[in-house]
């Protein structure tokens, strides 16, 4: 056995497998179109140095039109390997400065052009912190390599890798055995690591995956195949790259339009500004905003040159309804009868980025698509272990872990299963004071509402403790003037979140009647000391 | 289900949905306009994003006062036509130093001239974002930029503030002090600008195609002479030549090439054969290793 090739079955059983064809052939078609870039695949890269990834990036910048004559000529200036070839990996280790600097998520990106296909390299180190980078890199890509060292094969690290792959939906995997060179390109040894990968394939159930045995320092079956291996009769590493199919075949079927914003232009246009998501809409099509349960129909779908009767996955277009419905940015269109949930419950999957641990009371934000919905709690109750893909119970997170976490939302949102659309299934926490994207993951689960007291009318709920540990984190904590700026900085982000439609309660006297409850208290409390310090003035206490 | 969507119509639509993100997020942004091929295409995409609605937010050009004539009487015209705002920058304070790229060392004259320029007019005009037509092709050190990259204090980049980018999420909510840069092309390269240039048939500076120009040749270097303020030094001499070029700058630091392609359909054929990244004509970068990655920290663009 040389090559293994899983069915795809997974999504063939969810799409049917007449229309999974039909999208194969259209990709294959395009392919072949001439003259210029039909499509467009990027490529993530997994592997450690040593298994010699800078190296194969090289060698497939080297074997296509990635490289000008000037980098060609500098890399052959450079000093040469042992095998006497250049040194591919020069083209890639970027500058020494570069990476003393520290970069907490690097991700490299390289465009190289084979035949029709633009391929978009995406290369994340391998060192040791690689789970956040690699993770990042992964949300991108239609295909992975996974790179192994013919000597060691599939190691601890590339089930780890696998995993990774797994949790953040990428469905195609190729095994570049390399440095095959290096083991006599025996057939024996390759077989015994294609078994492996095999077993590991299945496992995760990936779509489509495939071992090629190569050597990145001498170019086989790179971007040609080998003469050293005849036993093997699969394509070369780029031959198999240029038939694999651009884009999730999952983002198809159901309708996903999450607004961007609302255009208004002259008088008369009220449009909807957004990228479709998922699956498609034409003129005269029905839609609905699930949260509020408003519809339309479809009246127009602008562009600039020229009005579109369609518009499908991946298009930025500007759709005009034909009633003027209560929707701005965050809102999420589809078509009756294929609604997301509409949920504040959340079972998730995450992989925490920041060098910042988990800290339940930040308050963190939910970015979705398009929207930005503040979290009313979260608790993490687990880790994922990568090795051995056992949850470990955990309440705490911090960079690099993998966790299984409830979140619940200080409001409804219209939300997908990343299963279903990864599109709008997908999320990043955000830090509302830093701002920075601490953690990015997936909806593994949607739950239904459970009524709770403290935001059961819908409110998210802001507590003076929350308040002070952030938005007052800079102020003295025991200072009455402190206490003053901390309640006028808390109605701001009131009036800021009620415009822009989250329901905000404050705390205690901090309620709803907002600056007044408190303005009244402030000065009942200033009147109290003032009495106090009059007091003590005249000699009263 | 429509017809897969071609590479250029995923790009088009990546840096569409690029600019809506950026205004929908952020507070006061402005386009820098440099004139050049990406800024062209980025300004096409600008519109083409707000549609039927005007781009909303003004236009910046940080003129160093030593543009190609071409390039300014492009750049009003343009202006013009799409019935846009253009601010003009100019650090005063370096003019009044009687900057310039030929008696200073170029690294010093982009410094004052660029990237100081640059921060004065975003703090004056009070920008919280500033798109702009860097691409991740165009230099080693650009390869790890962000889509969203964002400067502390005193615009400076700071590599651990920067944020990771998952799927086609874009988190532009800013820190205390933070503004950002935003940069929609990222995933283009030279060949998808040109071939793009091409399809939507986009008038571009004519010194992008051949024609007859005085020449000098220095430190190497072809130059085209736009104006009498570069004296001609012992030895030197001005020579008509036919010549293009790949990259539009300040004219003493930019050097052109001989060619004949004279017209949009030739030029670009030319450049798609090119066997020299585009870089090799921006003196600057060859200034001193790791010139570009130094630049970017202190703010450059």
């Amino acid at each position: 056995m040389t090559t293994l090739a899983l069915a795809r079955t997974r999504d063939a059983e969810r799409i049917g497998a007449e229309a999974l064809q039909a999208r194969l052939d259209a990709s294959a078609q395009a392919a072949r179109t001439p003259a210029n870039l039909a499509t467009s695949l990027h490529v993530l890269t997994c592997g450690s140095v040593d298994d010699g990834k800078s190296t194969l990036i090289g060698r497939l910048l080297w074997d296509t039109e990635g490289l000008h004559a000037d980098q060609r000529a500098r890399l052959e200036r450079s000093p040469r390997t042992a095998a006497g070839t250049p040194d591919f990996s020069l083209l890639v280790d970027g500058l020494a400065a570069e990476r003393e600097q520290g970069i907490t998520i690097d991700i490299a990106w390289r465009y190289l052009d084979a035949g029709p296909r633009r391929l978009v390299i995406i290369d994340s180190p391998g060192h040791e912190q690689y789970t956040r980078n690699m993770a990042t890199g992964a949300t991108h890509a239609d295909v992975a390599i996974l790179l192994v060292d013919a000597r060691s094969g599939v190691k601890e690290q590339t089930r780890r890798h696998a995993a990774i792959l797994d949790l953040m939906g990428v469905r195609r995997v190729v095994l570049a055995v390399n440095k095959m060179d290096l083991v006599d390109w025996s057939q024996v040894r390759f077989a015994e690591i294609g078994g492996e990968f095999e077993r590991l394939a299945a496992r995760f159930g990936f779509e489509d995956a495939l071992a090629i045995p190569v050597s990145a320092v001498l170019g086989d079956n790179i971007a040609r195949r080998s003469a050293e291996t005849p036993w093997y009769e699969g394509p070369s590493l780029l031959e198999h790259l240029g038939g694999i199919p651009s884009g999730s075949l999952r983002s198809f079927g159901d309708f996903r339009f999450p607004v961007q914003f609302v255009v208004r232009a002259g008088q008369d246009f009220r449009g909807l500004a957004g990228t479709v998501a998922a699956g498609g809409i034409g003129v005269g099509n029905e839609i609905i905003e699930p949260v509020s349960g408003q519809s339309a129909r479809i009246k127009r779908i602008a562009t600039m040159g020229r009005d579109l009767p369609h518009a499908s996955d991946g298009q930025a277009v500007v759709l005009e309804l034909d009633a003027d419905l209560d929707i701005s940015r965050g809102a999420v269109l589809t078509k009756v009868g294929q609604e997301p949930t509409v949920t504040r419950n959340l079972d998730v999957r995450l992989v925490w980025l920041a060098d910042e641990a988990f800290a339940a009371e930040r308050g963190y934000l939910l970015r979705t698509g398009t929207d930005l919905v503040p979290i009313a709690g979260m608790g993490v109750r687990a880790h994922l272990d990568l090795a051995t893909l056992e949850e470990r119970a955990a309440s705490n997170c911090a960079a690099n872990d993998i966790a299984l976490a409830r979140i619940e939302l200080g409001r409804s949102a219209a939300i997908d299963r990343f299963a279903d659309h990864p599109a709008t299934g997908s999320f990043m926490l955000v830090d509302p004071i830093s701002g920075a994207s601490v953690a990015g993951g997936v909806v593994a689960a949607t739950r239904a509402s459970k009524s709770k007291t403290a935001n059961s009318h819908g409110a998210f709920r802001l507590t003076r403790d929350l308040l002070a540990r952030g938005l007052g984190a800079d102020l003295p904590p025991t200072d009455r003037r402190a206490d003053a700026e901390l309640r006028r900085r808390a109605n701001e982000v009131a009036i800021l979140l009620r415009a822009a439609g989250v329901s905000v309660e404050l705390e205690d006297a901090w309620g709803r009647a907002g600056l007044d409850a408190a303005t009244i208290w402030l000065w009942l409390m200033a009147v109290l000391s003032f009495g106090f310090i009059g007091a003590v003035l005249l000699g009263l206490v | 289900m429509t017809a897969a969507l071609s590479h250029l119509d995923l790009l088009e639509a990546e840096s569409i949905h690029i600019f809506r993100e950026a205004a929908a997020q952020f507070r006061k942004p402005v386009l820098l306009y440099s004139i050049g091929k990406d800024s062209t295409v980025l300004l096409h995409l600008a519109r083409k994003a707000f549609y039927p609605a005007k781009p909303p937010f003004p236009l910046l050009h940080i003129d160093t006062t030593w543009k190609p004539r071409d390039m300014i009487a492009f750049r009003d015209r343009a202006v013009r036509e799409l019935g846009l705002e253009l601010i003009v920058h100019v650090n005063e304070q370096g003019r009044a130093l009687g900057m310039n790229p030929i008696d200073f060392p170029p690294s010093v004259y982009t410094d004052v001239m660029k990237t100081q320029a640059l921060r004065q007019a975003l703090d004056k005009g009070g920008f919280d974002a500033a798109f702009g037509g860097a691409r991740r092709d165009e230099e080693a050190s650009r390869a790890k930029e962000r889509i969203f990259s964002f400067r502390s204090e005193g615009h400076r980049w700071d590599p651990r503030r920067q944020r990771p980018e998952m799927w086609r999420l874009l988190n532009g909510r800013l820190g205390p002090g933070e503004t950002a840069r935003v940069f929609p092309l990222s995933n283009w390269t030279e060949k998808d600008v040109w071939r793009y240039v091409v399809r939507e048939r986009l008038d571009v500076v004519q010194l992008y195609f051949a024609a007859e120009r005085p020449t000098l040749v220095r430190n190497g270097s072809l130059l085209v002479r736009d104006d009498e303020r570069m004296a001609l030094r012992p030895g030197e001499s001005i020579e008509m030549k036919r010549v293009r070029f790949r990259t539009l700058g300040c004219w003493p630091l930019t050097a052109a090439v001989e060619s004949d392609a004279a017209d949009l359909d030739s030029a670009v054929a030319e450049t798609l054969a090119a066997r020299v990244s585009e870089r090799q004509g921006r003196l600057i970068d060859h200034d001193e290793a790791g010139a570009m990655e130094r630049k970017k920290q202190e703010g450059y663009f």
